[in-house]
Parts: C-alpha cells; structure tokens; sequence
C-alpha cells in the first residue's frame, strides 16, 4: 500500500511528473513530507496542497468496518475461525483451538514436544473440514532439520487410522505438506516474502515455522553492539509479513 | 495589515512573482484591487481574485477575529468546561481513581507495558464503555479503533460487552425507573459492536493517512468520543533507517491527534511498546519510541508485572498524584482485584454512577 504509485492514486498526470522530477513517486515519499515542503514541491497553495492530502490518504487508508460486521462474519463460517488441536482441554483453554488469522507462538524448554505439535498440527490441518481440519495444505519452514517424514507418517497412522486406511490418503497428505530447509535469517525472510503466491497456487491453509529462535540465535549474538538492532529489525519485519499473510489469507500461523 | 507578502499561505511561484512586481505588504495586495493586480503581475483576473480572497481571509484587519483562529478564552471557563466533562470509566474502580474519575476527554492517554498485560484489554473495555448510556454515567458515545498489531479479538469484544449490558441490567433492575429501561433498549451487543469503527493499518503509511482523515471521519460520525491507536510504536519500530524523520512523523502525529482530541472533545488512546534501556551494568524496560516522544502524551500508565499481580502506575499527569495500583483481567473484561464491599443504595437519590454497587456477576 505505501509503496502505491502517485498516478495510480489519481493525482493529474503534470502533477505527478513535477513530483517525480523531486524523486516523489509513491504514495510513502509524498506523506513523509511536511505541508511546508509540499507546498514548495508542488507549487500550489495552503488549502490545494490539504486537498492533495486527503486525496492521496484516501488511496492509501484502510477500509473502515465495523466491529459487528467482523463478528457476523465469524459466526456465519465458525469452522473458520479456529483449527482444533484435537486436545479437548487444550482447545478449551484457547477458545476453540489456534485461531484462524493470527500468530500463536509456542515456547517451551528443549524436548518438551513443540516439533510433535507442528507435526500433529500439519496432520490435522490437511484433515477433511467435516473431521475438524481445514482440508488445505501445509507450508512447514524447518530451521532445525528436525522435521522426519516417517514421524508424520507415523502420528498420522495411528491417531487416524480409520482415515488414513490406503496408502493413497496416506499420499495425498505428504504430498500437501511442503517442506523448506531454510539456515538462515536473510533465506527466512526471503522465504516469508516469497509464500504470498504460493498459498494462493497451493491452496494453503496452515503456515509453520519451526524454529524462529534457533535461527535468530545462531546468527545474532546478543554481546555484540549493533546486532541487537539488526536482529529485532528482522523479527519485527517478519512478524509483521506473517501478520499480513495469516490475516490477509485468513490462516493460522 | 502590514503582513509581508512573503507569509501569506499561497503557491510559492505565485509569491516569487508578487515580490518581483514590488508588493511587500497586504495592505498594498487589497490596495490594488483585482485588475490593477492581473496587470502588475501578469496573472488572470481569477487568480488575482483568488489572491485577494486569501489575503482577506488572512488579515480581517478591522472586522473582529474569527473564533475559530483565536483559542483564546479565561480559566474559568476552562474550568467549567472541565466540570462537566464526562470521564470514560474503566470499570476498575481503583484504575478510575487514580485517574480521577476515568479516561479524560481531549486529553492523550498512553499505555505502556510489557506484552500480555493487558493493554489491548484495557482499550477494548474502554471502546465498550464510551457508549455506556448517560443515565448509566456514561458517554453514550462511539468509538474508533486503529489496530497496527492485529491484535483486536471480535470474540472478546462481544464478552466484554455482554459482561456490560448484563451489569447495566441488574442496575436498571435494581432501580426500577423508566428512562434506565428505554436506554437498555438501544445498549444491546449489537449496537455496541456495531458503533465500534475499525481501521487495520499494516504499515505506518497507511497509519499517518489514516490519521490524515480521521477529521473528516469525525466530523461525519459526531458521536465519536474516543480514539483508540493500538501499538502506536509496532509500525516506527522496524523498518525505519532515518531516526530523524521518525521523530518528525511522529511529532506530527502527536500534533494532528492534539487537534483533533480539542476540537471534537473527543479522548484518545494510544498504547506503546516497552523497550529496554541497557545502563552501566543493569537494564531497565523503558517506554518506546524514545524520550522526545514522552512529551506527546498528556497522562501516561506504565502497566508491568509483579510476582503474578499486575500492576498499574500513573507515571505522568498534570493534575493527579503518582500511584500504583493492582489490577486484574478477567473473562469480563478489565476489573478491580477484590470486589468491593456491596452496598444498596435504598434512597435512589445518589446516581453518581462512580459510587453505584458493583455487583460480581457469578461466573
């Protein structure tokens, strides 16, 4: 959205080509200026330039909806609210599983389980609506090489085995879990940028990342001076990617 | 009269050319009239008359000041002003008394805190009891909501609410009078959630466009009386190279909100993020955003943690006393740690609604 051409927010065509001459392209360059430098850049008077403004604001200003609106919305497809665990006290505990459309992050010292989940998690999710799941794909981004395909194979057996009786079904959801090795922090986040179009073309339903901190660890230490900034600049872009994608989509993360 | 030419709010091309003609003055500008001035300059008939317009605008000269331009009016009526203002209350009784009744209108209140405790909590209750009816002691008012975090709950907004309408309810029970009856009529969960208008902004462009607009959104929907930013830090945090212009982004920010508070009598909200601030051999957690941004809020509440109590300080306010207190979050929204003591009121006379029983709903 900042990064929005001028032209495309319906400013007149000299306009536009007298702002570009200041290197004033997109929708971010104009709003960062003062009213004072805009006037200057755009040779028009106090009120002219307020109008400019508020029409540029206008092409880049989230829509407005009302918080009834958003909860009819939930309630007329609850399933997509939230994906159950399949642990009643835990679905529970978190009001019907792990919500639908933001980030939930799991903690716990090493060994607790937290790969056991996701892999479970990855089951479920590729389930049949009618079974509790959202019958979607999976994107798990590995950062530990901890992830093992015979482990899936294994939890998806024996809590489903009345599902999983073929080896086809048993196909069919391996082949919707897609699997990236990633090492590094620069491959993580360009991995994050580029998933936008993947779930869209693979229809995906459930993003995992395991583990965010193994990576921030390995290459950030924490002693040193300036990483401190580098590294919460990096989480916080890519926590607010993984917002984006889980609200813009509407899939837990 | 004797404004320069110079300062006169029109198109820098247009000024370049007055002071080549020679006018360095209003005074000379209105002297000349229209089509003495399309000559001098060398401009049409419609801009000269444009040009007056607003040197008249500028400089009335004899004619009295709009009221508008100067805000110019005695203590006392600032203090009337104040007396009957209303307060937003925060259904914590203690929280409300450390703030000296509640959340103060065309003031800026800011948030701080640690995250999960309860700043988000404490913005949804707000946004549900600014339309607490008048009977009641509230505003009966609207709310705006501006979430950069993503972090607003529809599902705990509509508890929360229902958690109110029921104790509106048992009051209005309590009470038995007529006009209580007819307000519980049109405070019901689905008017209170949909006079709850949200914004997701992702970016802090979208951020500073909305706020670019929300004048003309608050001149639309009067009703409005409460603005909530929620992580106003979330979106300056990260991405940003330029230090300097964030302080100038976020200074203007500050300055537009201010307006905006004053004019529409309206309160508005905003929470901030803690960051720490590493010393000699110790680190304390610090509000974000930096110290110039501590002058922009007016009262500022530092909520942190203590064992498993969590705790509330006013740590900024020009008319209250530094204190801290403990609250709690529960399934109904933000409340007191204990309950205080019941008691009825038999004589109905004191509808003061910061004394009215507060009664524990059973879970």
């Amino acid at each position: 959205m900042a990064a929005k051409k001028l032209r495309r927010a319906k400013l007149p065509q000299e306009l536009c080509e007298r702002l570009s001459r200041h290197q004033i392209t997109t929708c971010q360059d104009f709003l960062c200026l003062s009213l004072l430098e805009l006037m200057k850049v755009t040779g028009q008077s106090y009120s002219n330039v307020q109008k400019l403004l508020c029409k540029v604001s206008l092409a880049c200003a989230p829509k407005m909806q009302t918080a009834y609106e958003m909860k009819v919305r939930r309630t007329v497809n609850p399933s997509s609210a939230f994906l159950s665990t399949s642990l009643h006290c835990l679905d529970k505990v978190l009001h019907g599983g792990v919500p639908c459309g933001s980030l939930t992050e799991i903690t716990s010292p090493p060994g607790c389980g937290k790969t056991q989940f996701c892999i479970m998690m990855s089951v479920l999710a590729t389930l049949p609506i009618s079974m509790g799941g959202l019958d979607g794909a999976v994107i798990y981004i590995d950062t530990e090489s901890a992830f093992s395909a015979e482990r899936l194979v294994e939890i998806a057996e024996s809590r489903f085995p009345a599902y999983f009786d073929s080896d086809e079904k048993l196909f069919s959801m391996t082949r919707s879990i897609h699997l990236y090795r990633e090492l590094t922090c620069g491959s993580v986040l360009k991995r994050i940028k580029s998933l936008e179009e993947e779930i869209i073309s693979k229809k995906v339903k459930l993003i995992i990342i395991d583990s965010v901190a193994s990576v921030v660890r390995k290459e950030f230490d924490p002693k040193l001076q300036g990483n401190l900034t580098e590294r919460s600049n990096f989480l916080a872009k890519g926590a607010s990617l993984l917002k984006y994608l889980a609200e813009e989509f509407s899939i837990p993360v | 009269m004797q404004r320069d030419v110079g300062t006169l709010p029109l198109a820098p091309a247009l000024r370049a050319r007055l002071a080549a003609a020679g006018f360095q003055t209003a005074q000379e500008l209105l002297d000349t009239g229209p089509c003495g001035l399309s000559t001098e300059v060398g401009i049409s008939k419609e801009e000269a008359l444009e040009v007056l317009q607003v040197v008249r605008q500028e400089c009335p000269g004899e004619a009295p000041r709009a009221a508008a331009v100067s805000r110019r009016c005695t203590a006392l009526e600032l203090l009337e002003q104040e007396q009957g203002q209303g307060f937003i209350i925060t259904f914590c009784s203690a929280l409300d008394g450390i703030l000296g009744g509640g959340v103060q209108l065309t003031k800026i209140t800011e948030i701080c805190g640690a995250p999960g405790v309860g700043k988000t909590q404490l913005c949804m209750q707000l946004a549900v009891d600014v339309q607490i009816p008048e009977c009641f002691g509230g505003l009966a008012g609207e709310a705006v909501f501006i979430d950069t975090e993503g972090s607003f709950m529809v599902d705990r907004v509509a508890d929360i609410a229902a958690a109110c309408v029921q104790h509106c309810q048992l009051i209005a029970e309590a009470h038995q009078e007529e006009d209580y009856l007819k307000a519980l009529e049109t405070f019901s969960l689905e008017s209170i959630l949909s006079h709850i208008y949200y914004f997701r902004c992702r970016d802090y462009i979208e951020l500073l466009a909305q706020v670019y607009l929300l004048p003309d959104f608050l001149s639309e929907h009067s009703k409005v009386r409460l603005v909530v930013i929620d992580g106003i830090a979330f979106p300056f945090r990260h991405d940003f190279e330029d230090l300097s212009l964030r302080t100038r982004l976020l200074n203007g920010l500050a300055q537009q909100l201010i307006i905006m508070a004053n004019d529409h009598k309206a309160a508005v909200v905003l929470t901030n993020q803690m960051t720490t601030r590493i010393g000699q051999n110790h680190s304390t957690l610090v509000p974000a955003l930096g110290e110039s941004w501590g002058h922009a809020a007016t009262v500022r509440l530092i909520f942190h943690w203590d064992n498993n109590q969590r705790l509330a300080t006013l740590y900024k306010s020009p008319s209250q006393k530094e204190s801290t207190i403990p609250y709690n979050v529960t399934p109904h929204g933000f409340r007191d740690v204990q309950p205080p003591a019941v008691t009825q009121n038999p004589d109905g006379t004191e509808m003061n609604p910061r004394k009215r029983p507060r009664r524990e709903e059973e879970k």
